[in-house]
């Protein structure tokens, strides 16, 4: 028996002797953060490589007799001639539930003074999308909590949906609020004791932006109790390209846990303009050859790949996808924003021309669109809301005529009339995003003419009258909308009797 | 500029690959290309050779198996280092020992890119990243 386990020894002190195999290169140039390498002829697309000094660097340019690479950390350090080793692996980042409320770098390192996270596992920041037999139709609704959005433009987990704009259109304001609401819904369902309900955990990644708009978007989830379900990845615009460049898909990969283990998870980029910026900036030092506006030639499929890992899972969790888009002057055709209209499931379109008119959230309901439809709304949504789009496209039609209101036939005054109240009723303040429920009932008020007899400008007063006294008196309708999800003849009469006795208050 | 280099080092990829006879470096090729650049004069001589000189030291390299140790070492283990490179990468490997105290105890051969660590300090370093 001692015979037998001497063997074994021996064996472990070879396997323990045993020499480790590294490849190295050596740094030829350093610049801008995109090393040049010599060497490292072992090295795989996408590895991560081993800088001195505890910096690392992805290879992201295989060429015959040398390696571009860019570098994710301190690059003043480094000098031409140093060592660089390969790794073997692919970079990856942690993920978990571990990482909720935390604020991290694109390599997933906590960035908000909170400690280190206490996270057991990590996730490749690319990964291949899931293909189509392990996905699953998108029919859940994900609710923004903005009625013009939940209304007309319904989306559903595992969708993309672009959100499109000028600069200060409030583009951001819609992505944080329906973060907002997530909570919200999130700590009403988990409070229910509900076993079949689905929270949705949230991750913000910001790209390329200010810091002090990172810490205005953390204090403002902070403030509404959302960021106890949030993970803020932030690459701000200080940042090297290359965290820049990473930071989406690092956020990617920490919403496919949620989504691979059961969860629903809703992503935010803000902004892949940015993103594709940065992302020209890394492949013109690599010199890769330039194309439309000196994007590369893969700008497109930098985005699809990014955003064809949010889905449905059959039998698992979702990843639905906001990604943002600014565009210039209004410009939709620009390269980057048709690009990411193409990839994407749909786009809420916001106009410079309805903010500056106080029209907010300024969503252009004859541009903006939901592929999925309205396979991602509720059926209550679906009755009181049915036939608001086309509505409302019809007064823009109208609106032209507006000034010539008294020549107008009296249909199409009414038309006028009944459209300028759905543009008022569906102002709504930023990060206040209002619940399903309350929505339905706002929207029941105003089918059945509850708004008619108002002045214009007090419908905005009007609809949060109505909202209060639903709110505070009608506790238990509002739950029952939740509950039952679309209106039976019981649940109208019912509602028509709330608003019945709501009308005399406004009045008074 | 960044034409000029790439053009440069297009030619020494050329120039190279006519150095080779059958995937092993010729010096009588070597000494040839050199003749061809004094004679020939291409644009930026001076980008052309450096850019021709790593990539026939990276080649030499290859052939080159350098034995960093610490402590002594016997004729007889470089040479079993230099058949065991030889076998594993499919060409003449010589082995060259270099006094490396650094290590502490052990040995770290280098050959080409690869580099092969059995030593104390690169256990160390090891342990140091895992951990």
């Amino acid at each position: 028996m001692s015979t037998a386990l001497e063997q074994i020894e021996q064996e472990i002190a070879k396997l323990s002797n045993k020499a480790v195999k590294k490849n190295t290169g050596t740094i030829r140039a350093v610049a801008d953060g995109v090393a040049k390498l010599d060497g490292l002829s072992d090295v795989m697309y996408n590895e991560m490589v081993q800088f001195p000094g505890g910096a690392i660097g992805i290879a992201l340019n295989l060429e015959e007799d040398e390696v571009g690479c860019v570098v994710l950390g301190d690059i003043s350090k480094l000098k031409e001639g140093d060592e660089v080793t390969t790794t073997g692996r692919l970079l990856s980042v942690p993920v978990g539930k571990a990482l909720l409320g935390r604020t991290v770098d694109a390599l997933g390192s906590p960035i908000d003074g909170k400690g280190p996270i206490d996270s057991k596992e990590t996730f490749p920041v690319e990964k291949i999308a899931p293909g189509i037999i392990v996905r699953k139709s998108v029919t859940q609704p994900l609710f923004t909590g903005i009625m013009a959005i939940d209304s007309m433009i319904p989306i559903g987990r595992g969708q993309r949906e672009l959100i499109i704009g000028d600069r200060g259109t409030g583009k951001t304001a819609i992505a944080i609020d329906t973060i907002i609401n997530q909570a919200k819904i999130n700590k009403v369902g988990l409070a229910s004791g509900d076993k079949t309900f689905r929270p949705v955990y949230s991750i913000y990644v910001a790209v390329g932006q200010k810091q002090s708009n990172i810490v205005r978007t953390m204090s403002a989830l902070e403030a509404a109790g959302a960021l106890e379900f949030t993970i803020i990845v932030a690459a701000a615009a200080a940042d090297n390209p290359a965290n820049q460049y990473l930071a989406p898909y690092s956020g990617a990969a920490m919403g496919e846990w949620f989504m691979e283990n059961g969860m629903d998870a809703l992503i935010v980029y803000d902004d892949l303009s940015k993103h594709a910026v940065a992302y020209r900036q890394i492949s013109l030092i690599l010199k890769r050859p330039s194309g439309r506006e000196a994007y590369p030639g893969d700008v497109f499929y930098l985005h699809s790949r990014l955003l064809e890992r949010a889905a449905r899972l059959d039998g698992k969790g979702s990843l639905t996808a906001l990604p943002i888009i600014e565009t210039l002057a209004g410009d939709v055709s620009a390269y980057i924003p048709t690009n990411v209209i193409s990839i994407t499931d749909g786009q809420i379109f916001l106009e410079t021309d309805l903010f500056n008119q106080g029209i907010r959230p300024a969503v252009s309901v004859g541009l903006s669109v939901s592929r999925v439809g309205s396979a991602a709304q509720i059926k209550a949504t679906k009755q009181v809301g049915g036939k608001l789009k086309g509505e409302l496209a019809q007064f823009r039609e109208l609106a032209a005529f507006a000034q010539f209101g008294s020549d107008l036939d009296a249909k199409t005054k009414a038309q006028l009339d009944r459209g300028g109240r759905i543009v008022e009723l569906f102002k709504q303040p930023a990060f206040s995003p209002l619940p399903i429920e309350l929505q339905v009932a706002v929207l029941f008020a105003m089918q059945k003419g509850f708004f008619d007899n108002v002045d214009l400008k007090r419908v905005v007063d009007a609809a949060n009258s109505l909202k209060s006294y639903m709110t505070t008196r009608k506790d238990a309708l509002l739950t029952e909308i939740r509950t039952k999800a679309a209106l039976d003849k019981d649940l109208e009469a019912k509602l028509q009797a709330a608003c019945d006795e709501w009308k005399p208050t406004l009045a008074a | 500029m960044a034409s000029k280099a790439k053009t440069a080092q297009h030619l020494a990829r050329a120039l190279f690959r006519a150095s080779l006879v059958g995937g092993a470096l010729s010096e009588e090729r070597v000494g040839g290309v050199i003749a061809y650049i004094e004679k020939a004069r291409p644009a930026n001589p001076l980008w052309v050779l450096r850019a021709y000189h790593r990539l026939v030291a990276n080649e030499v390299a290859k052939g080159v198996a350098v034995v960093e140790h610490a402590g002594a070492v016997g004729e007889a283990t470089l040479a079993s280092i230099a058949g065991a490179m030889a076998k594993k990468y499919s060409r003449p490997v010589r082995a060259v020992p270099r006094d490396e105290p650094s290590l502490v105890a052990g040995i770290r051969v280098r050959i080409g890119d690869d580099v092969y660590e059995s030593s104390i300090a690169g256990q160390l370093e090891a342990l140091s990243g895992a951990a």
